[in-house]
């Protein structure tokens, strides 16, 4: 493990030079957040409210932190914000329907020898992990959404609202595409040993789609793209009323 | 004339709208009531009553509640349709591993004998209620469809063939099978995305390349460390041979990142090439270093948060059961951790491997 600490460092420190210093820090912040709100969790707190601070906190370190531009940092941080509001909106109501928290049969081995009796509320934990897993893929669309939306409209003169939203469609394309591809890869890497484990209880598809694990992975899959999906027009959105700001403010 | 026009493409994009609205809800009525479709008994819960509530705490000073309930409801397949039946479900509130069980819910049951017990909550429909709302949103949106979806079902098709080929063998080929899988899904999402160019083969070689280099050297120095600290037989569901789960797992979720690095590399240097058409081969390598090296820092943050969010609940467990955070950490989060870290070399190596081939391929281009 050391080796592979040491060479993720040296490299990162080659490539990117005095950039590297600030990133290790990045991620040591966020790491050090993600420890935090664990043991909070188990401390006690309520589990929503601690993933929501621990989640801002979370968002402005990878923002501000990565992004130059004021102002793409600031319509980025605002769209995340939003974006995080309404996953938890859609993310409650689907969870409780699909009473998909904890852990399943295929876990039995594991949680041999443990007292399941843990006090710790997993439906509301079953919220939080969507939430966290949807932290990365949100900041990261926002920002390259935002900045290539930003780049676009200043060297435009004028702007309707269209125009706007129809530059931020052709941006957020191909970005959503890449985004699918690594919501699906990460898809993949989880569940094939969760399919195989299943298979080998021999199951039937109609427990397969029922499973709770197997339900639990594609739902969160599903909703990080839907955050994701709303991530165009709420950024399209903001950048709009920014330029329309700016350019109301001139003429006066 | 154009006003025309454009009313005739609203009114056929609200009706597509419309259309996959009536779909979706269609699909998610249909699910509520395919009991028939299930071999299993299932059941409508109509009635819920607790019988009994005791609250514990265990040798970890956690409080929980443990709830009887008695679950009564009526078969809405097999033999025994439109019967009622009363069952008894024993639940801890803070469900882990057990399950609540509400008025309305349906319950799947296994019977063994004449003897019914409780299965599971059937959860299709939510699922499909769930997939509806995303092609709802997809559609509502200017977005190219066409290309996602395809990429989307093409790759799905593809992991299918993958898992049958594993059961098939009974995980005797892994990491061949995943190195294939890997190939075609990558090129797959490529030739989509880019279209079946130059510039799509070119993205192609640079993320296999790069994602080969930083797998091996990182295997490298796990084997030069003996695997020190990287408790390889917790991998998910204990699924072995332990070392393959666990590069196979990397491989698939890694590749993503890369492929998402390296098209942002490539694509941003031909712009640049076009733009400027005398353009050094060294001034393009230079500029891909500096446009990658604002991109590590996200793409890593994409995984890691990915990577955490999946151990949660595990974590909780054993903090919960008296663990020191040393030893809760050791046991759910350094496979995690060995995962980041040779993600994160693979996408840090990638910036360079991108920067050169790309530089190199674009510089001998005459256009």
């Amino acid at each position: 493990m050391l080796y592979l600490l040491g060479a993720f460092v040296i490299l990162l420190l080659l490539v990117a030079g005095s950039r590297g210093l600030s990133l290790l820090f990045g991620l040591g912040i966020n790491i050090i957040s993600i420890v935090a709100l664990l043991i909070l969790i188990a401390d006690g707190f309520n589990v929503l409210i601690t993933t929501a601070i621990v989640s801002v906190i979370i968002l402005i370190v990878a923002i501000f932190m990565n992004v130059e531009n004021p102002s793409t940092a600031n319509i980025a941080f605002k769209t995340s914000l939003l974006i995080m509001v309404v996953i938890v909106l859609i993310t409650i109501p689907i969870e409780y329907w699909a009473s998909a928290q904890g852990m399943g049969v295929e876990d039995q081995e594991e949680l041999e020898g443990f007292s399941l009796a843990a006090g710790v509320s997993f439906p509301q934990l079953a919220v939080a992990i969507i939430v966290v897993n949807s932290l990365g893929v949100i900041s990261e669309t926002s920002v390259a959404i935002t900045s290539g939306l930003n780049e676009i409209v200043e060297n435009k003169p004028t702007l309707t609202p269209t125009e706007v939203f129809n530059d931020g469609f052709s941006v957020g394309n191909r970005i959503l595409s890449t985004q699918t591809n690594t919501l699906l890869f990460n898809f993949f890497a989880t569940t094939f040993p969760l399919f195989f484990l299943i298979h080998s209880l021999n199951d039937n598809v109609g427990e397969i789609i029922n499973d709770k694990l197997v339900v639990a992975e594609v739902i969160t899959m599903l909703i990080c793209a839907i955050g994701v999906i709303l991530t165009v027009p709420i950024t399209s959105y903001l950048v709009y009323r920014r330029v329309k700001n700016k350019s109301s403010k001139e003429r006066i | 004339m154009n006003n025309n026009l454009s009313g005739e493409i609203m009114k056929k994009k609200y009706l597509r709208i419309c259309i996959v609205i009536v779909i979706a809800i269609l699909a998610v009525i249909f699910t509520e009531f395919d009991a028939f479709l299930y071999k299993d008994p299932i059941i409508k819960v109509e009635n819920i009553k607790t019988l009994e509530k005791s609250k514990n705490t265990d040798q970890y000073k956690n409080t929980d509640t443990q709830v009887t309930q008695r679950v009564t409801g009526r078969f809405l397949n097999t033999a025994k349709r439109g019967q009622k039946i009363s069952l008894k479900n024993t639940y801890y509130r803070s469900q882990l591993t057990d399950q609540k069980y509400r008025v309305g819910q349906q319950v799947m049951l296994t019977k063994t004998g004449k003897h019914y017990s409780i299965n599971d909550v059937k959860r299709d429909t939510v699922l499909v209620f769930t997939i509806g709302l995303v092609m709802v949103l997809l559609f509502c949106m200017q977005f190219s469809r066409g290309k996602l979806l395809t990429s989307v079902l093409l790759n799905l098709v593809v992991y299918y063939g993958f898992m049958k080929m594993l059961i098939n063998t009974h995980n005797s080929i892994l990491l061949l099978m995943t190195v294939i899988t890997a190939l075609l899904i990558s090129g797959i999402a490529l030739i989509v995305i880019l279209g079946p160019t130059s510039d799509a083969l070119m993205a192609y070689s640079s993320t296999v390349i790069s994602t080969t280099v930083s797998i091996l050297l990182s295997v490298l120095l796990l084997n030069l460390s003996n695997n020190s600290g990287v408790h390889m037989e917790l991998t998910d569901f204990g699924l072995q041979p332990y070392f393959s789960v666990f590069i196979s797992q990397v491989i698939f979720s890694v590749l993503g990142v890369i492929l998402d690095e390296t098209m942002d590399i490539s694509s941003s240097l031909i712009e640049m090439k076009k733009e400027i058409s005398d353009v050094s081969e060294k001034t393009l390598f230079k500029s891909g270093i500096n446009i990658g090296r604002e991109l590590i820092g996200p793409l890593i943050n994409i995984l890691l948060f990915i990577v955490i969010a999946e151990h949660l609940n595990v974590v909780l467990l054993y903090l919960s059961n008296g663990n020191s955070i040393n030893y809760t950490f050791e046991m759910t989060l350094s496979l995690g951790l060995a995962q980041l870290l040779i993600s994160g070399i693979g996408i840090v190596l990638t910036v360079p491997i991108t920067s050169f081939i790309a530089s190199k391929v674009i510089t001998r281009r005459t256009v």
